[in-house]
């Protein structure tokens, strides 16, 4: 298979809807699959990463568990359009993980394929 | 050029079906093949073969079966999200006790990896969000 | 070029302004579904600086009733010149 540099782009938070999951596990297996993949979080994407997550009132399993496991998965590179955080008075402190802040419109020009979530 | 169009939305919801498909049905005028569609989040639900639409609205479930005729185009769904939502095959339905399937025909339950496989070897992906 | 697809209103969504933060000059925008609405004349406005390079789908609009009431700016393509951007464009990005 062609290597090829994927971004995948989280834009909804956890919970509420099934994008950040079904993003997230695109990621994953684009990652399984031996591809080189990036994480952009924008908008309300970045409530994916924030720390002190459960599991949802029924048990829905939300996101944090394979925020987790990304590293496994040689997935390092977690992007945060800076702007999306300080709109909702985040810092990183707040974040279950390390970031790195970058200009969205850069992250796509370095990548290959662009798969909005 | 080979295209992959990935699809998001359920059908008669939103748009997002009856985009893909009209841009689908639009390729081969510029010497152009939807060669995958994959289904994903609430696309899957295109993919029943219960879909019973009035007869005077478009009929998604036989549009995509002849788009999938004509040009050979894989009609791919997300397995995963398929099954959770109650959209199985004969396969699924026996080997988890159902007392029916409801995937049509021209669909394929697949997992993500072929969405990524798609957007990997196709020469343009187009996704329609819901 | 990167060929941006917005199917939301910027009357009703946000999501536009995270098109407009990942956009360089060179690419351009299609609207289409509910996109359309952007293409009047107090849509534009909250797509700033991207001019010529915005384009909207006749046949969403004509549903719309939109057509006739789109800012001249906007280049109206129907589903073949839907194709033709697409064909264009190094990767093809859509904002949902």
């Amino acid at each position: 298979m062609t290597s090829k540099r994927i971004l995948i782009v989280l834009r909804h938070a956890p919970h509420g809807s099934s994008w950040s999951r079904e993003g997230l596990e695109a990621a994953l297996v684009g990652a399984a699959l031996g591809q080189e993949v990036s994480l952009l979080f924008m908008g309300d994407g970045v409530f994916t990463l924030c720390s002190e997550q459960q599991v949802g009132a029924l048990g829905q399993k939300g996101t944090a568990p394979m925020i987790d496991v990304l590293p496994m998965y040689d997935i390092e590179r977690l992007c945060v359009d800076e702007q999306a955080l300080i709109a909702r008075g985040l810092e990183t402190k707040d974040l279950m993980v390390a970031i790195e802040y970058v200009d969205p419109a850069e992250l796509i020009a370095e990548h290959d394929i662009v798969l909005t979530f | 050029m080979n295209y992959a169009l990935i699809v998001y939305g359920a059908p008669y919801s939103q748009q997002a079906a009856h985009s893909a498909l009209r841009f689908a049905e639009a390729l081969p005028h510029r010497g152009h093949r939807a060669a995958t569609v994959f289904f994903y989040h609430d696309g899957i639900y295109n993919a029943t073969r219960l879909m019973t639409p009035p007869q005077d609205e478009p009929n998604l479930r036989q549009r995509w079966s002849l788009l999938a005729k004509a040009h050979n185009t894989s009609l791919l769904v997300c397995v995963a999200s398929a099954l959770k939502r109650g959209i199985v095959d004969n396969k699924e339905a026996r080997r988890h006790g159902l007392d029916g399937d409801s995937l049509a025909p021209e669909f394929e339950l697949t997992g993500l990896g072929q969405l990524l496989d798609a957007a990997l070897t196709h020469d343009c992906v187009v996704t329609f969000g819901a | 070029m990167v060929l941006h697809i917005l199917n939301r209103s910027p009357f009703a969504s946000r999501v536009h302004e995270d098109m407009l933060r990942a956009m360089v000059n060179e690419d351009r925008v299609l609207l289409i579904e509910d996109g359309v609405s952007a293409a009047l004349k107090a849509g534009i406005t909250l797509l700033p600086t991207i001019d010529e390079r915005l384009y909207a789908l006749k046949e969403d609009l004509e549903a719309r009733g939109l057509s006739q009431r789109c800012d001249p700016c906007v280049n109206i393509v129907d589903v073949d010149g839907f194709v033709a951007l697409t064909e264009q464009a190094d990767k093809v990005v859509s904002w949902f």
